[in-house]
Protein backbone atom coordinates (compact mmCIF):
# COMPACT_ATOMS: atom_id res chain seq x y z
CA UNK A 1 0.00 0.00 0.00
CA UNK A 2 1.38 3.33 -1.00
CA UNK A 3 0.16 5.61 1.78
CA UNK A 4 2.21 8.56 0.52
CA UNK A 5 -0.45 9.25 -2.16
CA UNK A 6 -3.47 8.75 0.15
CA UNK A 7 -5.93 11.56 0.83
CA UNK A 8 -8.10 12.07 3.91
CA UNK A 9 -10.89 9.87 2.59
CA UNK A 10 -8.56 7.03 1.71
CA UNK A 11 -6.97 7.11 5.14
CA UNK A 12 -10.43 6.98 6.70
CA UNK A 13 -11.25 3.89 4.66
CA UNK A 14 -8.07 2.04 5.46
CA UNK A 15 -8.55 -0.56 8.17
CA UNK A 16 -4.96 -0.45 9.40
CA UNK A 17 -5.18 3.31 9.73
CA UNK A 18 -8.52 2.99 11.59
CA UNK A 19 -7.03 0.44 13.95
CA UNK A 20 -4.15 2.76 14.70
CA UNK A 21 -6.66 5.44 15.73
CA UNK A 22 -9.12 3.32 17.70
CA UNK A 23 -6.81 0.77 19.32
CA UNK A 24 -3.16 1.59 18.80
CA UNK A 25 -0.58 -1.09 19.40
CA UNK A 26 3.15 -0.57 19.67
CA UNK A 27 3.57 -2.02 16.22
CA UNK A 28 1.05 0.37 14.66
CA UNK A 29 2.53 3.36 16.51
CA UNK A 30 5.97 2.53 15.19
CA UNK A 31 4.75 2.14 11.66
CA UNK A 32 2.78 5.39 11.51
CA UNK A 33 5.38 7.47 13.32
CA UNK A 34 7.99 6.27 10.89
CA UNK A 35 5.64 7.08 8.03
CA UNK A 36 5.12 10.62 9.33
CA UNK A 37 8.84 11.21 9.56
CA UNK A 38 9.42 10.15 5.98
CA UNK A 39 6.25 11.85 4.67
CA UNK A 40 5.85 15.12 6.59
CA UNK A 41 3.61 16.53 3.85
CA UNK A 42 0.94 13.99 4.84
CA UNK A 43 0.77 15.08 8.48
CA UNK A 44 -2.17 17.44 7.99
CA UNK A 45 -4.26 14.84 6.11
CA UNK A 46 -3.48 12.31 8.79
CA UNK A 47 -4.54 14.69 11.55
CA UNK A 48 -7.82 15.43 9.80
CA UNK A 49 -8.48 11.76 9.15
CA UNK A 50 -7.86 11.07 12.84
CA UNK A 51 -10.37 13.78 13.78
CA UNK A 52 -12.95 12.25 11.45
CA UNK A 53 -12.56 8.79 12.86
CA UNK A 54 -12.64 9.96 16.46
CA UNK A 55 -15.86 11.82 15.75
CA UNK A 56 -17.55 8.51 14.91
CA UNK A 57 -17.90 7.68 18.56
CA UNK A 58 -20.75 5.81 20.20
CA UNK A 59 -22.03 6.01 23.68
CA UNK A 60 -21.00 2.95 25.66
CA UNK A 61 -21.61 1.81 29.20
CA UNK A 62 -18.95 1.18 31.78
CA UNK A 63 -19.33 -2.47 32.67
CA UNK A 64 -19.13 -2.99 36.40
CA UNK A 65 -16.39 -5.33 37.62
CA UNK A 66 -18.94 -6.80 39.99
CA UNK A 67 -21.39 -7.72 37.25
CA UNK A 68 -18.63 -9.49 35.32
CA UNK A 69 -17.47 -11.39 38.39
CA UNK A 70 -20.99 -12.49 39.24
CA UNK A 71 -21.54 -13.59 35.67
CA UNK A 72 -18.23 -15.45 35.67
CA UNK A 73 -19.24 -17.29 38.85
CA UNK A 74 -22.56 -18.20 37.26
CA UNK A 75 -20.79 -19.61 34.19
CA UNK A 76 -18.07 -21.47 36.10
CA UNK A 77 -20.71 -22.83 38.44
CA UNK A 78 -22.59 -24.40 35.55
CA UNK A 79 -19.38 -25.78 34.08
CA UNK A 80 -18.35 -27.43 37.34
CA UNK A 81 -21.73 -28.87 38.21
CA UNK A 82 -21.12 -32.50 37.20
CA UNK A 83 -17.83 -32.70 39.12
CA UNK A 84 -19.46 -31.54 42.35
CA UNK A 85 -22.18 -34.17 42.22
CA UNK A 86 -19.63 -36.96 42.40
CA UNK A 87 -17.96 -35.63 45.53
CA UNK A 88 -21.06 -34.28 47.12
CA UNK A 89 -21.82 -37.18 49.50
CA UNK A 90 -18.29 -37.55 50.72
CA UNK A 91 -18.04 -34.13 52.30
CA UNK A 92 -19.28 -33.92 55.87
CA UNK A 93 -19.89 -30.22 55.72
CA UNK A 94 -22.50 -30.79 53.04
CA UNK A 95 -24.31 -33.05 55.48
CA UNK A 96 -24.31 -30.27 58.03
CA UNK A 97 -25.47 -27.80 55.42
CA UNK A 98 -28.17 -30.22 54.28
CA UNK A 99 -29.37 -30.69 57.87
CA UNK A 100 -29.51 -26.92 58.42
CA UNK A 101 -31.35 -26.39 55.16
CA UNK A 102 -33.80 -29.15 56.10
CA UNK A 103 -34.48 -27.52 59.45
CA UNK A 104 -34.90 -24.07 57.97
CA UNK A 105 -37.09 -25.50 55.24
CA UNK A 106 -39.34 -27.40 57.63
CA UNK A 107 -39.68 -24.32 59.77
CA UNK A 108 -40.53 -22.35 56.64
CA UNK A 109 -43.09 -24.95 55.55
CA UNK A 110 -44.65 -24.86 58.98
CA UNK A 111 -44.75 -21.07 58.81
CA UNK A 112 -46.44 -21.02 55.44
CA UNK A 113 -48.22 -24.29 55.99
CA UNK A 114 -51.38 -24.36 53.93
CA UNK A 115 -51.15 -21.43 51.61
CA UNK A 116 -47.46 -21.05 51.09
CA UNK A 117 -47.96 -19.86 47.52
CA UNK A 118 -49.79 -16.70 48.49
CA UNK A 119 -47.89 -13.65 49.67
CA UNK A 120 -49.64 -10.78 51.31
CA UNK A 121 -48.67 -7.38 52.69
CA UNK A 122 -50.49 -5.16 55.19
CA UNK A 123 -50.96 -1.42 54.99
CA UNK A 124 -47.60 0.30 55.11
CA UNK A 125 -45.63 -2.93 54.65
CA UNK A 126 -43.31 -3.50 51.68
CA UNK A 127 -41.94 -6.95 51.12
CA UNK A 128 -39.23 -8.39 48.89
CA UNK A 129 -39.95 -11.92 47.72
CA UNK A 130 -37.44 -14.24 46.07
CA UNK A 131 -39.25 -16.76 43.95
CA UNK A 132 -38.07 -20.31 43.30
CA UNK A 133 -36.97 -19.49 39.76
CA UNK A 134 -34.62 -16.70 40.87
CA UNK A 135 -37.01 -13.85 40.09
CA UNK A 136 -37.41 -11.13 42.69
CA UNK A 137 -40.74 -9.44 43.34
CA UNK A 138 -41.07 -6.37 45.52
CA UNK A 139 -44.62 -6.32 46.78
CA UNK A 140 -46.04 -2.94 47.71
CA UNK A 141 -48.26 -2.41 50.74
CA UNK A 142 -51.76 -3.88 50.93
CA UNK A 143 -51.20 -6.20 47.99
CA UNK A 144 -51.19 -9.89 47.35
CA UNK A 145 -49.41 -12.18 44.97
CA UNK A 146 -50.35 -15.75 44.18
CA UNK A 147 -47.61 -17.90 42.69
CA UNK A 148 -48.04 -21.15 40.78
CA UNK A 149 -46.53 -24.19 42.48
CA UNK A 150 -43.18 -25.62 41.34
CA UNK A 151 -42.40 -22.47 39.41
CA UNK A 152 -39.01 -23.87 38.48
CA UNK A 153 -40.35 -26.76 36.45
CA UNK A 154 -43.06 -25.01 34.52
CA UNK A 155 -42.92 -24.13 30.83
CA UNK A 156 -45.13 -21.15 31.61
CA UNK A 157 -44.53 -19.49 34.95
CA UNK A 158 -47.68 -17.78 36.17
CA UNK A 159 -48.48 -15.37 39.01
CA UNK A 160 -51.61 -13.41 39.92
CA UNK A 161 -51.36 -9.89 41.30
CA UNK A 162 -53.76 -7.74 43.25
CA UNK A 163 -52.26 -4.39 44.27
CA UNK A 164 -48.86 -3.20 43.14
CA UNK A 165 -45.51 -4.91 42.62
CA UNK A 166 -42.16 -4.47 40.95
CA UNK A 167 -40.95 -7.52 39.04
CA UNK A 168 -37.36 -8.44 38.29
CA UNK A 169 -37.77 -11.63 36.29
CA UNK A 170 -34.99 -14.19 35.90
CA UNK A 171 -34.64 -15.82 32.52
CA UNK A 172 -35.18 -19.57 32.74
CA UNK A 173 -34.52 -21.79 29.72
CA UNK A 174 -36.94 -19.75 27.67
CA UNK A 175 -39.85 -20.39 30.04
CA UNK A 176 -42.39 -17.60 29.79
CA UNK A 177 -43.44 -15.59 32.81
CA UNK A 178 -47.00 -14.27 32.93
CA UNK A 179 -48.44 -11.80 35.42
CA UNK A 180 -52.24 -11.96 35.55
CA UNK A 181 -54.32 -9.05 36.77
CA UNK A 182 -58.06 -8.70 36.59
CA UNK A 183 -57.70 -6.50 33.51
CA UNK A 184 -54.74 -7.95 31.59
CA UNK A 185 -51.96 -10.46 31.12
CA UNK A 186 -48.33 -9.38 30.99
CA UNK A 187 -46.00 -11.81 29.30
CA UNK A 188 -42.22 -11.67 29.61
CA UNK A 189 -38.99 -13.59 29.20
CA UNK A 190 -36.63 -11.73 31.48
CA UNK A 191 -36.98 -8.11 32.40
CA UNK A 192 -37.90 -5.49 35.01
CA UNK A 193 -41.23 -3.72 35.27
CA UNK A 194 -43.82 -2.31 37.64
CA UNK A 195 -47.47 -3.40 37.75
CA UNK A 196 -50.18 -1.47 39.56
CA UNK A 197 -53.75 -2.81 39.69
CA UNK A 198 -55.30 -0.25 42.04
CA UNK A 199 -58.59 1.53 41.36
CA UNK A 200 -59.89 -1.03 38.89
CA UNK A 201 -57.22 -0.51 36.28
CA UNK A 202 -53.89 -2.09 35.46
CA UNK A 203 -50.88 0.13 34.87
CA UNK A 204 -47.63 -1.39 33.62
CA UNK A 205 -44.38 0.58 33.48
CA UNK A 206 -41.47 -1.13 31.74
CA UNK A 207 -38.02 -0.42 33.16
CA UNK A 208 -35.84 -2.73 31.11
CA UNK A 209 -36.31 -5.42 28.47
CA UNK A 210 -39.51 -6.18 26.65
CA UNK A 211 -42.96 -7.37 27.61
CA UNK A 212 -46.13 -8.25 25.79
CA UNK A 213 -49.31 -6.97 27.33
CA UNK A 214 -52.52 -8.69 26.30
CA UNK A 215 -56.03 -7.84 27.24
CA UNK A 216 -57.87 -10.45 25.22
CA UNK A 217 -57.25 -12.57 22.14
CA UNK A 218 -57.35 -9.51 19.89
CA UNK A 219 -55.78 -6.69 21.85
CA UNK A 220 -52.05 -6.86 22.63
CA UNK A 221 -49.13 -4.45 22.62
CA UNK A 222 -45.39 -4.97 22.82
CA UNK A 223 -43.88 -2.50 25.25
CA UNK A 224 -40.44 -0.92 25.08
CA UNK A 225 -38.50 0.44 28.06
CA UNK A 226 -40.01 3.71 29.31
CA UNK A 227 -43.53 2.84 28.11
CA UNK A 228 -46.46 3.01 30.48
CA UNK A 229 -49.56 1.08 29.48
CA UNK A 230 -52.92 1.60 31.14
CA UNK A 231 -55.80 -0.87 30.84
CA UNK A 232 -59.14 0.35 32.12
CA UNK A 233 -61.07 -2.77 31.31
CA UNK A 234 -60.86 -5.62 28.86
CA UNK A 235 -63.15 -3.95 26.35
CA UNK A 236 -61.39 -0.60 26.14
CA UNK A 237 -58.25 0.10 24.09
CA UNK A 238 -54.87 0.01 25.82
CA UNK A 239 -53.44 3.49 26.44
CA UNK A 240 -49.71 3.91 25.93
CA UNK A 241 -47.51 6.79 26.95
CA UNK A 242 -43.82 7.43 27.51
CA UNK A 243 -42.75 8.06 31.10
CA UNK A 244 -39.65 8.08 33.28
CA UNK A 245 -39.82 4.58 34.81
CA UNK A 246 -37.86 5.63 37.92
CA UNK A 247 -40.76 7.85 38.96
CA UNK A 248 -42.94 4.77 39.28
CA UNK A 249 -40.50 2.78 41.38
CA UNK A 250 -39.86 5.11 44.31
CA UNK A 251 -42.43 3.31 46.43
CA UNK A 252 -39.85 0.55 46.86
CA UNK A 253 -37.89 2.98 49.03
CA UNK A 254 -41.07 4.19 50.80
CA UNK A 255 -41.02 7.46 48.90
CA UNK A 256 -44.07 9.11 47.39
CA UNK A 257 -43.42 11.13 44.25
CA UNK A 258 -45.63 14.20 44.23
CA UNK A 259 -44.50 15.59 40.87
CA UNK A 260 -47.45 16.60 38.70
CA UNK A 261 -49.87 14.81 40.97
CA UNK A 262 -52.90 16.52 42.40
CA UNK A 263 -53.67 16.31 46.10
CA UNK A 264 -56.51 13.89 45.39
CA UNK A 265 -54.15 11.52 43.55
CA UNK A 266 -51.82 11.52 46.53
CA UNK A 267 -54.77 10.77 48.78
CA UNK A 268 -55.55 7.68 46.68
CA UNK A 269 -51.98 6.44 47.13
CA UNK A 270 -52.20 6.98 50.89
CA UNK A 271 -55.48 5.12 51.08
CA UNK A 272 -54.35 2.23 48.85
CA UNK A 273 -51.01 1.62 50.49
CA UNK A 274 -51.24 2.86 54.03
CA UNK A 275 -54.94 2.87 54.82
CA UNK A 276 -54.66 6.53 55.74
CA UNK A 277 -57.61 8.81 54.95
CA UNK A 278 -57.50 12.58 55.07
CA UNK A 279 -60.52 14.89 55.11
CA UNK A 280 -60.19 18.49 53.99
CA UNK A 281 -62.08 21.45 55.33
CA UNK A 282 -61.57 23.20 52.02
CA UNK A 283 -62.11 20.72 49.14
CA UNK A 284 -60.61 23.12 46.57
CA UNK A 285 -57.20 22.01 47.79
CA UNK A 286 -57.85 18.58 46.26
CA UNK A 287 -57.13 19.91 42.77
CA UNK A 288 -53.88 21.60 43.73
CA UNK A 289 -50.83 20.27 41.82
CA UNK A 290 -47.79 19.30 43.84
CA UNK A 291 -44.10 18.77 43.21
CA UNK A 292 -41.19 17.06 44.93
CA UNK A 293 -40.89 13.79 46.85
CA UNK A 294 -41.81 12.79 50.38
CA UNK A 295 -40.60 9.91 52.49
CA UNK A 296 -43.28 7.82 54.13
CA UNK A 297 -41.12 5.55 56.29
CA UNK A 298 -43.08 6.90 59.25
CA UNK A 299 -46.68 7.93 58.66
CA UNK A 300 -46.68 10.55 61.45
CA UNK A 301 -43.72 12.30 59.93
CA UNK A 302 -45.34 12.12 56.50
CA UNK A 303 -48.56 13.75 57.68
CA UNK A 304 -46.56 16.48 59.37
CA UNK A 305 -44.58 17.23 56.19
CA UNK A 306 -47.62 16.93 53.96
CA UNK A 307 -49.46 19.49 56.10
CA UNK A 308 -46.48 21.83 55.88
CA UNK A 309 -46.44 21.60 52.09
CA UNK A 310 -50.16 22.39 51.93
CA UNK A 311 -49.81 25.09 54.55
CA UNK A 312 -52.51 23.44 56.67
CA UNK A 313 -53.16 22.62 60.31
CA UNK A 314 -54.20 19.04 61.04
CA UNK A 315 -55.73 16.99 63.78
CA UNK A 316 -56.12 13.26 64.25
CA UNK A 317 -59.68 11.97 64.05
CA UNK A 318 -61.32 8.62 64.53
CA UNK A 319 -61.13 7.76 60.83
CA UNK A 320 -57.81 9.42 59.98
CA UNK A 321 -56.82 13.04 59.75
CA UNK A 322 -58.59 16.33 59.30
CA UNK A 323 -56.77 19.16 57.49
CA UNK A 324 -57.90 22.77 57.82
CA UNK B 1 -11.56 -2.49 22.81
CA UNK B 2 -9.40 -1.55 25.77
CA UNK B 3 -7.58 -4.65 26.89
CA UNK B 4 -7.66 -6.37 23.56
CA UNK B 5 -4.21 -5.75 22.18
CA UNK B 6 -3.46 -9.26 21.03
CA UNK B 7 -1.70 -9.80 17.75
CA UNK B 8 -3.30 -12.19 15.26
CA UNK B 9 -0.93 -15.03 16.06
CA UNK B 10 -1.62 -14.55 19.78
CA UNK B 11 -5.34 -14.79 19.07
CA UNK B 12 -4.72 -18.02 17.18
CA UNK B 13 -2.56 -19.46 19.96
CA UNK B 14 -4.96 -18.54 22.76
CA UNK B 15 -7.87 -19.96 20.78
CA UNK B 16 -6.02 -23.19 19.99
CA UNK B 17 -5.02 -23.62 23.65
CA UNK B 18 -8.63 -23.15 24.64
CA UNK B 19 -9.82 -25.64 22.01
CA UNK B 20 -7.18 -28.04 23.27
CA UNK B 21 -8.88 -28.03 26.68
CA UNK B 22 -6.92 -25.45 28.70
CA UNK B 23 -9.08 -23.96 31.46
CA UNK B 24 -6.54 -21.21 31.90
CA UNK B 25 -7.02 -20.16 28.27
CA UNK B 26 -10.78 -20.22 28.82
CA UNK B 27 -10.46 -17.89 31.84
CA UNK B 28 -8.24 -15.62 29.84
CA UNK B 29 -10.80 -15.45 27.03
CA UNK B 30 -13.37 -14.30 29.54
CA UNK B 31 -11.05 -11.71 31.07
CA UNK B 32 -10.06 -10.29 27.70
CA UNK B 33 -13.39 -10.18 25.95
CA UNK B 34 -16.33 -10.24 28.37
CA UNK B 35 -16.45 -6.49 29.12
CA UNK B 36 -16.21 -5.55 25.46
CA UNK B 37 -18.85 -8.09 24.47
CA UNK B 38 -21.06 -6.76 27.24
CA UNK B 39 -20.77 -3.23 25.84
CA UNK B 40 -21.59 -4.38 22.32
CA UNK B 41 -24.48 -6.47 23.62
CA UNK B 42 -25.87 -3.56 25.58
CA UNK B 43 -25.77 -1.35 22.51
CA UNK B 44 -27.64 -4.08 20.64
CA UNK B 45 -30.51 -4.60 23.07
CA UNK B 46 -30.32 -2.13 26.01
CA UNK B 47 -31.23 -4.91 28.41
CA UNK B 48 -28.54 -5.91 30.88
CA UNK B 49 -30.23 -9.08 31.95
CA UNK B 50 -30.70 -10.32 28.41
CA UNK B 51 -27.06 -9.52 27.65
CA UNK B 52 -25.87 -11.36 30.74
CA UNK B 53 -28.02 -14.38 30.00
CA UNK B 54 -26.76 -14.56 26.43
CA UNK B 55 -23.13 -14.19 27.53
CA UNK B 56 -23.75 -16.93 30.07
CA UNK B 57 -25.11 -19.25 27.38
CA UNK B 58 -22.40 -18.25 24.93
CA UNK B 59 -19.45 -19.00 27.21
CA UNK B 60 -21.06 -22.20 28.43
CA UNK B 61 -21.60 -23.27 24.84
CA UNK B 62 -17.99 -22.43 23.94
CA UNK B 63 -16.70 -24.45 26.88
CA UNK B 64 -18.88 -27.48 26.25
CA UNK B 65 -18.23 -27.60 22.50
CA UNK B 66 -14.62 -26.50 22.44
CA UNK B 67 -13.47 -29.69 20.74
CA UNK B 68 -15.74 -28.97 17.79
CA UNK B 69 -15.05 -25.26 17.25
CA UNK B 70 -13.18 -24.06 14.17
CA UNK B 71 -9.94 -22.06 14.23
CA UNK B 72 -9.81 -18.25 14.25
CA UNK B 73 -7.16 -15.57 14.35
CA UNK B 74 -9.60 -12.90 15.49
CA UNK B 75 -11.44 -13.99 18.60
CA UNK B 76 -13.18 -10.66 19.04
CA UNK B 77 -14.84 -10.96 15.65
CA UNK B 78 -15.74 -14.60 16.26
CA UNK B 79 -17.40 -13.77 19.60
CA UNK B 80 -19.18 -10.67 18.27
CA UNK B 81 -20.80 -12.75 15.58
CA UNK B 82 -21.81 -15.44 18.06
CA UNK B 83 -23.21 -12.95 20.57
CA UNK B 84 -25.19 -11.04 17.97
CA UNK B 85 -26.80 -14.23 16.71
CA UNK B 86 -27.73 -15.30 20.21
CA UNK B 87 -29.21 -11.93 21.08
CA UNK B 88 -31.19 -11.75 17.83
CA UNK B 89 -32.52 -15.26 18.48
CA UNK B 90 -33.54 -14.44 22.04
CA UNK B 91 -35.26 -11.27 20.98
CA UNK B 92 -37.16 -13.00 18.19
CA UNK B 93 -38.20 -15.75 20.60
CA UNK B 94 -39.58 -12.97 22.77
CA UNK B 95 -41.56 -11.63 19.88
CA UNK B 96 -41.32 -12.91 16.35
CA UNK B 97 -42.63 -9.77 14.74
CA UNK B 98 -39.89 -7.23 15.18
CA UNK B 99 -36.53 -8.56 16.33
CA UNK B 100 -34.77 -6.47 13.67
CA UNK B 101 -36.62 -3.42 14.92
CA UNK B 102 -35.27 -3.95 18.33
CA UNK B 103 -31.60 -4.60 17.57
CA UNK B 104 -29.26 -1.58 17.94
CA UNK B 105 -32.36 0.57 18.27
CA UNK B 106 -31.16 2.82 21.02
CA UNK B 107 -27.44 3.16 20.34
CA UNK B 108 -26.37 6.76 19.75
CA UNK B 109 -23.35 8.67 18.57
CA UNK B 110 -22.03 11.03 21.22
CA UNK B 111 -19.54 13.83 21.19
CA UNK B 112 -16.30 12.49 22.47
CA UNK B 113 -14.18 15.18 24.08
CA UNK B 114 -10.62 14.94 22.82
CA UNK B 115 -7.83 17.35 22.18
CA UNK B 116 -7.16 18.48 18.70
CA UNK B 117 -3.85 20.04 17.91
CA UNK B 118 -5.20 21.46 14.71
CA UNK B 119 -8.17 23.53 15.40
CA UNK B 120 -9.94 26.26 17.25
CA UNK B 121 -11.79 24.08 19.77
CA UNK B 122 -15.00 26.11 19.86
CA UNK B 123 -15.56 26.00 16.13
CA UNK B 124 -14.81 22.31 16.08
CA UNK B 125 -17.18 21.59 18.98
CA UNK B 126 -20.01 23.38 17.22
CA UNK B 127 -19.34 21.57 13.95
CA UNK B 128 -19.11 18.27 15.74
CA UNK B 129 -22.51 18.74 17.36
CA UNK B 130 -24.06 19.20 13.94
CA UNK B 131 -22.28 16.12 12.61
CA UNK B 132 -23.45 14.01 15.54
CA UNK B 133 -27.04 15.07 14.97
CA UNK B 134 -26.72 14.18 11.28
CA UNK B 135 -25.06 10.85 12.01
CA UNK B 136 -27.71 9.92 14.54
CA UNK B 137 -30.32 10.28 11.81
CA UNK B 138 -28.78 7.35 9.91
CA UNK B 139 -30.72 4.07 9.93
CA UNK B 140 -29.64 1.86 12.79
CA UNK B 141 -28.15 -0.82 10.55
CA UNK B 142 -25.79 1.79 9.11
CA UNK B 143 -24.96 3.02 12.58
CA UNK B 144 -24.08 -0.48 13.65
CA UNK B 145 -21.73 -0.86 10.70
CA UNK B 146 -19.95 2.36 11.67
CA UNK B 147 -19.82 1.19 15.26
CA UNK B 148 -18.15 -2.09 14.33
CA UNK B 149 -15.66 -0.55 11.92
CA UNK B 150 -14.79 2.77 13.56
CA UNK B 151 -15.08 1.92 17.21
CA UNK B 152 -14.22 -1.74 17.30
CA UNK B 153 -11.79 -1.85 14.39
CA UNK B 154 -13.36 -4.78 12.55
CA UNK B 155 -12.57 -5.14 8.85
CA UNK B 156 -15.34 -4.55 6.32
CA UNK B 157 -15.52 -8.26 5.69
CA UNK B 158 -15.85 -9.05 9.39
CA UNK B 159 -18.48 -6.37 9.93
CA UNK B 160 -20.53 -7.77 7.04
CA UNK B 161 -20.30 -11.28 8.49
CA UNK B 162 -21.22 -10.20 12.02
CA UNK B 163 -24.32 -8.47 10.72
CA UNK B 164 -25.09 -10.93 7.94
CA UNK B 165 -25.14 -8.29 5.21
CA UNK B 166 -23.31 -7.75 1.93
CA UNK B 167 -19.92 -6.06 1.61
CA UNK B 168 -21.60 -3.58 -0.70
CA UNK B 169 -23.81 -2.22 2.07
CA UNK B 170 -20.73 -1.83 4.27
CA UNK B 171 -18.91 0.18 1.57
CA UNK B 172 -21.98 2.32 0.93
CA UNK B 173 -22.42 3.11 4.59
CA UNK B 174 -18.79 4.07 5.07
CA UNK B 175 -19.18 6.40 2.11
CA UNK B 176 -22.31 8.04 3.46
CA UNK B 177 -20.65 8.64 6.81
CA UNK B 178 -17.47 10.10 5.34
CA UNK B 179 -19.48 12.37 3.10
CA UNK B 180 -21.40 13.67 6.10
CA UNK B 181 -18.18 14.24 8.02
CA UNK B 182 -16.60 16.07 5.09
CA UNK B 183 -19.65 18.21 4.48
CA UNK B 184 -19.86 19.51 8.01
CA UNK B 185 -16.31 19.39 9.27
CA UNK B 186 -14.38 20.63 6.26
CA UNK B 187 -15.44 24.27 6.72
CA UNK B 188 -13.68 24.45 10.04
CA UNK B 189 -10.59 22.78 8.68
CA UNK B 190 -10.44 25.24 5.78
CA UNK B 191 -10.44 28.18 8.14
CA UNK B 192 -7.90 26.40 10.24
CA UNK B 193 -5.70 25.90 7.19
CA UNK B 194 -5.29 29.66 7.05
CA UNK B 195 -4.40 29.90 10.71
CA UNK B 196 -1.95 27.07 10.24
CA UNK B 197 -0.28 28.95 7.39
CA UNK B 198 -0.08 32.14 9.45
CA UNK B 199 1.45 30.17 12.28
CA UNK B 200 4.16 28.86 9.97
CA UNK B 201 4.85 32.29 8.51
CA UNK B 202 5.15 33.84 11.95
CA UNK B 203 7.47 31.05 13.13
CA UNK B 204 9.66 31.61 10.09
CA UNK B 205 9.77 35.36 10.62
CA UNK B 206 10.77 34.81 14.24
CA UNK B 207 13.52 32.49 13.10
CA UNK B 208 14.75 35.00 10.54
CA UNK B 209 14.82 38.01 12.83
Amino acid sequence: MNYSVYDVQEFCEDIDFIRWVVSPTEELNQFWNAFLITNPSKSKDIQIAREYIKTLHFQEIEVEEEALTLLKNRIWNDINKPAIIIQWWNRPRYWVAAAVIFMVASFGMFWWNQDRQIYHTDFGQIRKISLEDGSVVTLNAHSSLRVAENLNELKVREVWLDGEAYFDIAKLNGAKFIVHTSEAEIEVLGTEFNVNTRRKKTKVVLHEGKVKLSVDSVQAVVMKPGDMATVLDRKKPIQLKIVKPEQYEFWKQSIIVLNDKSVSEVLEILEDNYGITIQFENPIILNKKLSGKLSIKSSDEFIQNFATILDAEFEKTEKGYFFR
Amino acid sequence: MGKDKLKPFEHATLWDNFRGGSDEAFSRLYELFSADLYRYGYNLVRNKQLVEDCLHELFLHLHNHRGRLGPTDNIQFYLYRALRRRLTDSVSKLNKLDSEDYIFDRAEFIIQPHESQLIDQQVLERQRKIVIIELNKLPKRQKEILYLVYMKGLTYQQASEVMDITMKSVYNTINVALTTLRKYLQESFKREGLLFLMFIISSISILLS
